[in-house]
């Protein structure tokens, strides 16, 4: 075993000279950033922004290989999106087709590469902290800050598709196995987030809609509360309140400049990609063509009946901006590419789809007015308050419903719903599910209408990757059911 | 007949001879090696877990999860001789009530685990709590008006500074807070005109759910009886209602709550009634409190609450 450390340098030392990338992760991620320090103020800063690079993730048309490029949050509508009753893919074939269909193996690729990116996210983030002397002194507090509430933003999507996962808040070393493969109690894991996102809430301002920002952490903090073992409904009110409040946010009068006006008013938290730039940007936008394909590998996300009724119910003017009828498929338009025209037989996606430069949102307006009815519901099955009814209105009336569609109780079915038609296609379903606590009712019901036969509830958690096992040496172990 | 009979014996007689040769050779092939040999024991044992959901429709039906590692088969204890060897089993409990219910898993070795988990049968359904609006009367007569009133009036009361020297909350105010007042020429009863008043406000409740309208009242006992007694009428309406005119006959013609309060033991020393009903299966209901008096009579404090 002492020779292992050695082996392991070597290892570790041969990709840094030969691939300089992450192929070992989570181990050389930490190892190599400790190597590159930071000697001042603007270099703490780059290595900031290049948490926000983890987050983006590499574009699939840009590196193909799987194994040495993260895609950080490209491939999330597969694992939150595909993985309810709202999408599916178009075909049977490869790894991506196992999530729709609740077959994801320990040794799938995505969810391992979604794990390893949020993981990058977060050793780099506790990097940051490690170096946050370097910095001006006036800048220390923003820039924990904003480590913290990057780290928050990767533990918080983990603790909820891996439950227990290892946690890690300073620089790990290559043979700290015990820290890196140690499974850390799903209560545990919630701490560390709000108490990062805390001092997110305390530390920033609301500059930055494409960073970290107040506003942006009080929201992520509000569905933190709700989302947590024992919710905290008071707190997400108040922190919904605040960003209401603020007058800083407020709803596009038109749906579909949310998601084709950048970085507009109801954007809290965005990740950016620019169209064209192939460091830049991002491959889902012609991922989600499936009629007349424009992806490297497309046919994802596509609509399914069982959404199509419920946005025909409730998704007013919706609907027609959230997905189209080819004629052979129902596709998603919330994140067309630059240039596209649907309106033409066929369509056209403009010069370059595959290196789209749709921003991703992480959070709106819309989301945050829905999470202040949720926090006032509490958990409860409906409610005659008019703050919560008030919120929920907002949202349908710029859906085009009329204010006398107003109902007197806001039932905790009508949120849901209201939540799926709004957000759909925004990676929310499956957290929603989870959430409202019939995650299990739902995707069963679902999946016995599709067929999915390998659906059962031990699902609703993705396998820890095999990969991370193995290098564990027996520390890390599977979910119940892989 | 013969040839045939003569080629039956000969086959057999060569899968005789083969089935021996295999055994020898089979024994032979094995001779030095012990059963157990290249064998692993398996260190990886069954670890037994579950976990448990109740269902949406019906709370005494819970949902049960596997969540054992290293096992093939599953046994489920409910209780009372219930069990299953299903891995996901859904059971209905027979009532509320704490159940122990224990799960053994084993492996193809036998190697079995088990875990017991106490299951709390409840039902967690929380009705609604109405909110009453200016239910201390301290906003004049806002919120307690019909929209119309066909041959009446909206105007549901007088507003008054004589009501509960209680807060709506409970507490003492030390003094007389704001109430609604009712006198002859408001009355209904033998006085009933086009200038009856009704106090009315459509609420939501949950519905076929057992609640309390609870209210404060006082009648004047320094004058004369109205025909049939001095009294405060308080009660709820089975469904919500635009015009006073349809109201009114609905609530006389069969109501979810009526009732008579007439105590009449003078201005400001009030009665607080707790009067039960159950929800309709809509939930939509309304409050009707009216007054048929030919002295002054206050109501305050108007709540609705679930019963218990």
């Amino acid at each position: 075993m002492k020779y292992f450390k050695y082996i392991l340098l070597a290892v570790v030392g041969l990709f840094i000279s030969s691939c300089g990338d992450e192929f070992l992760n989570p181990l050389p991620d930490s190892a190599i950033v400790t190597d590159a320090f930071f000697a001042s103020d603007d270099e703490v800063l780059a290595g900031i922004i290049g948490v926000y690079d983890a987050i983006q993730g590499v574009n699939e048309n840009t590196n193909t290989s799987l194994v040495s490029s993260n895609r950080g949050i490209q491939f999330e509508y597969m694992i939150s999106e595909m993985r309810t009753d709202n999408t599916r893919t178009a075909t049977l074939e490869g790894s991506k087709a196992d999530f729709h269909r609740y077959r994801v193996e320990p040794n799938n690729i995505q969810s391992e590469d979604y794990y390893e990116s949020m993981y990058s996210v977060i050793f780099r983030a506790n990097n940051i902290l490690n170096f946050i002397e370097v910095a001006d002194p006036a800048n220390q507090s923003r820039y924990a800050a904003e480590a913290k509430f990057l780290r928050a933003f990767a533990y918080f999507k983990l603790v909820r598709l891996y439950a227990d996962v290892p946690l890690a808040t300073d620089v790990v070393l290559p043979d700290d196995n015990e820290t890196l493969f140690t499974r850390v109690a799903v209560a545990r894991i919630y701490e560390q987030i709000v108490s990062d996102l805390q001092e997110a809430v305390d530390n920033l301002d609301n500059t930055y809609k494409s960073r970290a920002s107040k506003a942006g952490a009080q929201g992520l903090l509000a569905k933190v509360y709700l989302s947590q073992p024992s919710p905290n409904y008071s707190a997400a009110e108040q922190l919904c309140l605040a960003i209401v409040t603020s007058g800083d946010f407020s709803l596009e009068e038109n749906f579909t400049d949310v998601f084709y006006n950048e970085l507009n008013d109801e954007i809290l938290f965005a990740i950016q990609y620019e169209a064209g730039n192939t460091l830049e940007s991002q491959s889902f936008s012609s991922e989600f063509t499936a009629t007349f394909r424009q992806g490297r590998e497309d046919g994802h996300n596509i609509v399914n009946d069982n959404l199509i009724a419920a946005f025909n119910e409730y998704g007013g003017n919706r609907t027609d901006q959230s997905f189209f009828d080819t004629g052979t498929w129902n596709e998603v338009i919330k994140f067309l590419p630059l240039g596209s025209d649907i309106t033409t037989t066929p369509p056209t996606y403009g010069s370059s789809p595959r290196d789209a430069g749709n921003d991703w949102i992480v959070l709106r307006y819309a989301d945050v007015l829905l999470m202040h009815a949720e926090a006032i519901l509490a958990g409860g099955n409906e409610t005659t308050s008019s703050a919560a009814i008030d919120s929920y209105m907002a949202v349908r009336m710029r859906a085009g419903f009329d204010a006398s569609d107003r109902p007197s109780v806001l039932t905790k079915d009508r949120l849901l719903v209201e939540r799926r038609v709004e957000l759909a296609f925004e990676n929310q379903r499956f957290y929603d599910l989870l959430r409202f606590g019939v995650a299990d009712a739902v995707i069963s019901a679902h999946a016995e209408e599709m067929g999915y036969t390998s659906y059962d509830s031990r699902k609703l958690l993705l396998p820890i990757p095999s990969r991370e096992i193995n290098l564990s040496a027996g520390l890390l172990t599977q979910n119940p059911g892989y | 007949m013969t040839n045939i009979n003569n080629f039956r014996k000969i086959a057999m007689y060569c899968m005789c001879i083969c089935g021996i040769g295999f055994l020898v050779s089979c024994e032979s092939m094995f001779e030095f090696d012990l059963p157990e040999s290249n064998s692993k024991v398996d260190t990886v044992l069954p670890t037994a877990d579950f976990s448990f959901i109740p269902d949406a429709g019906d709370f005494k039906t819970i949902m049960f999860s596997d969540l054992s590692f290293e096992s093939t088969q599953y046994l489920w204890d409910f209780g009372n001789g219930n069990t299953t060897t299903e891995r996901d089993p859904v059971f209905t409990f027979p009532s509320e009530g704490t159940y122990s219910v224990k799960l053994t898993v084993s492996d193809n070795n036998g190697a079995s685990d088990e875990i017991t988990k106490e299951i709390k049968v409840e039902d967690l359904f929380v009705a609604i709590t109405p909110e009453i609006i200016n239910g201390d009367f301290s906003d004049g007569q806002n919120d307690w008006k019909f929209s119309s009133f066909t041959n009446g009036t909206t105007s549901p009361y007088n507003s008054s500074s004589d009501g509960s020297w209680l807060n709506y909350d409970g507490t003492d105010n030390g003094s007389k807070t704001a109430g609604a007042k009712w006198t002859m020429s408001t009355s209904a009863g033998a006085y009933k005109s086009s200038n009856t008043r009704y106090a009315y406000q459509a609420i939501v409740v949950s519905p076929n759910t057992d609640y309390i309208l609870e209210y404060e009242y006082a009648i004047k006992n320094d004058g004369t009886q109205a025909p049939d007694d001095n009294r405060i009428i308080g009660g709820i309406i089975d469904g919500h209602f635009d015009d006073g005119a349809d109201a009114v006959p609905s609530f006389d013609g069969g109501s979810l709550l009526s009732f008579v309060g007439d105590e009449d033991l003078g201005k400001t020393v009030f009665t607080k009634v707790e009067l039960p009903f159950t929800a309709n299966a809509s939930g939509e209901v309304a409050i009707l409190i009216y007054g048929v008096t030919d002295v002054d009579a206050y109501v305050d404090n108007v709540k609705v609450y679930p019963k218990e």
